[in-house]
């Protein structure tokens, strides 16, 4: 690697990289502020400290962003508010299914969507957004609500921290979950290879759409499942149910591609089709795109 | 079989390709994947050809590895040669017919020849046999043949004789015979069984099969009952000329009077007089006023009636009614307790001496040529013309045994022997000293267990070279000593005989010691005048020289070349054998043994138990024989070398396991 290369920030996108790093904090920190510095080149998002307003404050926001000078003046509270604060939700559903162990290059899935699920919740605490996860599998393994206060995003990365891949996927139960404890409206990031039939993806996503939730879709796939490339017949075996198959060179070169690439496209159609934002991630690149759409994705949104 | 059986440890070695193939075969048949929602089970079961395949290479690859650890320890195939005759069912009758002297008894025999026929009969188209006689020896009538014919050409020919059968001694000789057939064994016994017969050891009764073939006893009888028999035991002559006759009875009494004996001296019936009553088997006889001539006499009993085994109711003895052998004794005192000794001891002897006593200073040395041998008590008493007369006497063949009194004390030189003696004889009150050394290989001296406690005061004499020295004493202190002069010999006994300087003459060695030396200077060696049927007759006891024996049917037994060399004869007729020898004419009476007029059966158990025996030991013989027998027929056995034949197959398999691994490694490079 080049000098120049070493000190280009961006090269901390690069989830092989990421992976050298034991911290997933300090993975949330790296991809963050790298991308911001790139970003600082764009006038299009504003990330700088400017008061733009004051708010009353309400249930949920932090008390350190009370002016107490205002409420020395006047007995009230209130909070600023800066130029891209938003004061809005997050909550990142992270899928830990067996299938999100997959990598065909070292880094698996779970782990590249663990870096982007903390780098999302760096991102928003940065702007003052509550944050919160939600790790599902065949079920809801652990949740945190979403809330600003101090502390939370260790939290939200302790949490991404401890998920690990494993049982089969099942995406109706985090989404009744939330239905049952998110009444406000905000951002869902869900985080998933979204190995599931579209139709279930749709009942299970529309509702919150209809709630008023802006649902992002960031749909996290192996270049080895993309585009797999095998010499010889192989035997394939499911990592969820372990099914094993066996498949040729040439069914994996032609009708697969053309199946996962249908797959694809329908997911991104339904998505469409419920006002949701669907990203397709390639697992070997680096994760600027995926930041990008989300602040493009907020932006829109706020 | 291998010959270096070291080299198997090399078929650890088919770890190696099976180790592999587990790895290979776990690395590369399964890869994980996300989901197969979207794949597609192709056409061919790739993966389980392949798995077979390596399956398929793997076994190739080991057997290669198998064959060239087996190719290492040189495999041989052995051949056996009997195998084809051992796995056939042909049977081999091994026929035994008893033809010992109780055979004699009624139709025994008659029996035995239809036993045989039906045996012959029976016997299956691939079966073969052989036949045996049995008696004091095993004779064999027909070798092992296919042809049943051969056996009953020979049947009518089978006859008793006078020998006596030993089971014992019939197995062991018919071990050899068994071990050489080539199939298993069917040993059929047509005998009367006696209980006499039966060996002192019922294992010696047990063939030591060793060729692992089995042995079937199968016990043919000729009788089914014991029968009573009389038979005529002993007759002996005592002293006083009576005849002592005992007869013994078997399976039965005898009633007092049933039986008459006769008493034939020299072919001539002297005296007949009823048989008592029986006393435990045993009825006694004694005849009185019999006749005998001079010589040798032919004394026989005959019981009258007849049973059913006759020749044993005569018994043949011959009765030696010469006069004893006159004995010069040359003494210095005819009434010396010496010569009383000497006498009491020679007359006693078997053959029976009479001793002369003749004063040494009154006797005439022309007699001298007329006695066989000569006595002196005291040598040194022998003046200078009579040991002249006494040296040409052994020079020319005679014989001398003298002993040192008195006046041999002293003597610069012995007569006859010209040997030194001390002048100073042992003292009356010195100590007895115990012989140290005697030569028990001297014909006199064969008895030498009562010579151990036998004293002695010797004279000192100094011994010449030629001399042997017989008896000594501690320090080779000459007691007995020999020297032969021309054709003659002198035994000379350092001491008196008169119990005075030795006390060999009141110890009961000095009987059987003077019996021996008188047989031995009087060069008389005797047969032993009663003899068993089918016994041998050492003829080097008849005196020297072989001789001429006619048998009791007055026929010629030895061939002019075989008087001069034959050394024994057998004795196979019952009665009196005359055996001619340079020595004179001697009759042997020969009887057969007494055993076989028992007619007595052996015990069913017994019998029961001998056939199990037999075909326990060769079932057991089989199995622990095998090794044995295995390096036995090694020897015969065709070895074949397989390694060859390895080699071939290990060719094979490299071609194969080449062939299958280059499309194994085109799978895996190409494209499906």
């Amino acid at each position: 690697m080049s000098a120049s290369a070493h000190n280009n920030p961006m090269r901390l996108l690069d989830p092989k990289v990421l992976a050298s790093l034991a911290n997933l904090e300090l993975v949330a920190k790296a991809v963050v502020e790298g991308f911001v510095i790139g970003l600082h080149r764009s006038p299009k998002f504003g990330f700088s400290q400017e008061f733009v307003e004051y708010r009353a404050y309400g249930e949920g926001d932090d008390p350190r962003y009370i002016d107490w000078n205002v409420y020395a003046r006047t007995d009230k509270t209130y909070i600023k508010r800066f130029l891209g604060e938003t004061n809005s939700h997050l909550l990142i559903m992270l899928d830990s299914s067996a299938s999100m162990g997959y990598g065909s290059r070292g880094v698996s899935k779970l782990q590249v969507g663990k870096y982007l699920a903390a780098s999302l919740a760096y991102l928003a605490s940065r702007q003052h957004d509550a944050v919160g996860v939600m790790v599902f599998a065949d079920e809801v393994l652990s949740y945190r609500p979403p809330t600003s206060r101090s502390g939370s995003l260790q939290g939200v990365i302790h949490t991404l921290d401890h998920a690990e891949a494993q049982k089969g996927t099942a995406i109706h139960k985090p989404m009744t979950r939330f239905h049952e404890h998110i009444r406000r409206r905000g951002l869902v990031a869900v985080i998933s290879d979204f190995y599931c039939d579209t139709q279930e993806l749709l009942d299970n996503v529309r509702p919150l759409a209809v709630q008023g939730q802006d649902v992002i879709l960031f749909h996290l796939l192996d270049a080895g499942e993309i585009a797999p490339d095998i010499k010889q017949s192989t035997l394939y075996e499911d990592m969820e149910t372990g099914q094993a198959v066996e498949v040729s060179p040439t069914f994996m070169q032609r009708e697969y591609r053309e199946r996962i690439a249908a797959h694809i496209a329908a997911i991104q159609s339904a998505a469409s089709g419920i006002n949701c934002d669907h990203v397709l991630i390639n697992t070997s690149e680096p994760l600027d795109k995926a930041l990008h759409s989300y602040l493009t994705f907020r932006e829109k949104r706020g | 079989m291998l010959i270096a059986p070291l080299f198997l440890l090399g078929l650890l070695g088919l770890a190696l390709p099976w180790w592999l193939h587990r790895l290979e075969m776990q690395t590369t048949e399964r890869e994980k994947f996300a989901t197969t929602r979207f794949l597609e089970p192709s056409r061919k079961r790739i993966h389980v050809q392949r798995k077979l395949r390596y399956l398929l290479l793997m076994a190739l690859r080991m057997a290669f590895l198998a064959l060239l650890a087996i190719a290492f320890s040189r495999p041989i195939l052995l051949q056996d040669p009997d195998a084809l005759a051992a796995g056939s069912d042909s049977l081999h009758h091994v026929i035994v017919v008893d033809t010992s002297f109780s055979m004699r008894e009624g139709g025994r025999m008659a029996a035995a020849r239809e036993r045989v026929a039906a045996l012959l009969d029976a016997m299956g188209s691939d079966d073969s046999v052989s036949l045996y006689s049995a008696s004091t020896t095993v004779a064999t009538l027909v070798e092992p043949t296919s042809d049943a014919d051969d056996v009953r050409e020979l049947l009518g020919t089978l006859a008793a004789d006078n020998g006596r059968l030993d089971f014992g001694a019939m197995v062991a000789a018919l071990d050899p015979l068994l071990e050489q057939s080539p199939a298993p064994v069917s040993l059929h016994l047509v005998s009367d069984l006696q209980l006499t017969g039966q060996a002192i050891r019922f294992a010696d009764m047990i063939p030591d099969v060793v060729n692992g073939l089995p042995v079937t006893l199968d016990l043919q009888p000729v009788v089914d009952t014991a029968v009573r028999n009389a038979s005529v035991e002993s007759v002996s002559v005592d002293s006083r000329d009576r005849v002592l006759v005992s007869v013994r009875v078997s399976n039965g009494a005898l009633a007092a009077g049933e039986r008459e004996a006769t008493l034939s001296v020299n072919g001539v019936a002297q005296l007949t007089q009823p048989v008592p009553a029986d006393v435990n088997g045993v009825a006694q006889l004694v005849f009185e006023g019999a006749a005998f001539a001079a010589g040798d006499n032919r004394v026989d009993v005959a019981l009258q009636p007849t049973d059913t085994l006759p020749d044993d109711d005569v018994r043949y003895t011959v009765f030696d009614n010469s006069p004893p052998a006159p004995v010069l004794l040359l003494t210095t005192d005819p009434a010396s307790l010496g010569v009383t000794y000497l006498s009491a001891a020679l007359a006693t002897a078997p053959r029976g001496y009479a001793a002369e006593p003749t004063l040494i200073d009154d006797v005439d040395a022309r007699i001298l040529p007329r006695y066989p041998w000569v006595i002196i008590d005291d040598l040194g008493a022998v003046d200078g013309a009579l040991a002249g007369a006494l040296t040409d006497y052994v020079r020319g063949g005679g014989a001398v045994f003298a002993a040192l009194g008195p006046q041999s004390a002293g003597l610069s030189a012995l007569p006859l022997l010209g040997l030194g003696v001390s002048a100073a004889g042992p003292g009356n009150d010195a100590a007895p000293v115990p012989i140290a050394q005697i030569d028990i290989s001297h014909p006199a001296l064969r008895d030498g267990s009562g010579w151990a406690n036998v004293n002695v005061h010797p004279l000192k004499v100094t011994p010449a070279a030629e001399d042997r020295l017989l008896i000594t004493q501690e320090g080779q202190i000459p007691v007995l000593l020999e020297r032969s002069l021309g054709a003659g010999r002198v035994l000379l006994f350092t001491a008196a005989l008169d119990n005075s300087s030795a006390d060999l003459p009141v110890k009961p060695v000095f009987v059987s010691f003077m019996a021996e030396a008188a047989q031995y200077l009087s060069d008389e060696k005797l047969l032993v005048r009663a003899q068993t049927a089918d016994s041998y007759l050492q003829l080097n006891q008849s005196g020297g020289a072989s001789g001429q024996v006619i048998d009791p049917n007055g026929q010629s037994l030895l061939s002019l070349q075989d008087t001069t060399e034959a050394q024994e004869v057998r004795l196979q007729l019952t009665g009196y054998y005359q055996v001619f020898t340079p020595a004179g004419e001697v009759l042997v009476a020969v009887n057969p043994d007494q055993r076989e007029s028992d007619l007595g059966q052996m015990s069913a158990d017994t019998l029961a138990n001998w056939q199990s025996g037999i075909r326990s030991a060769a079932g057991s013989a089989e199995v622990a024989t095998d090794m044995a027998l295995a390096e036995q027929r090694r020897d015969d056995a065709e070895e074949i070398e397989l390694w060859r034949a390895f080699l071939l197959l290990m060719a094979l398999f490299l071609l194969a396991e080449s062939l299958l691994s280059a499309r194994y490694l085109n799978l895996k490079t190409g494209t499906f």
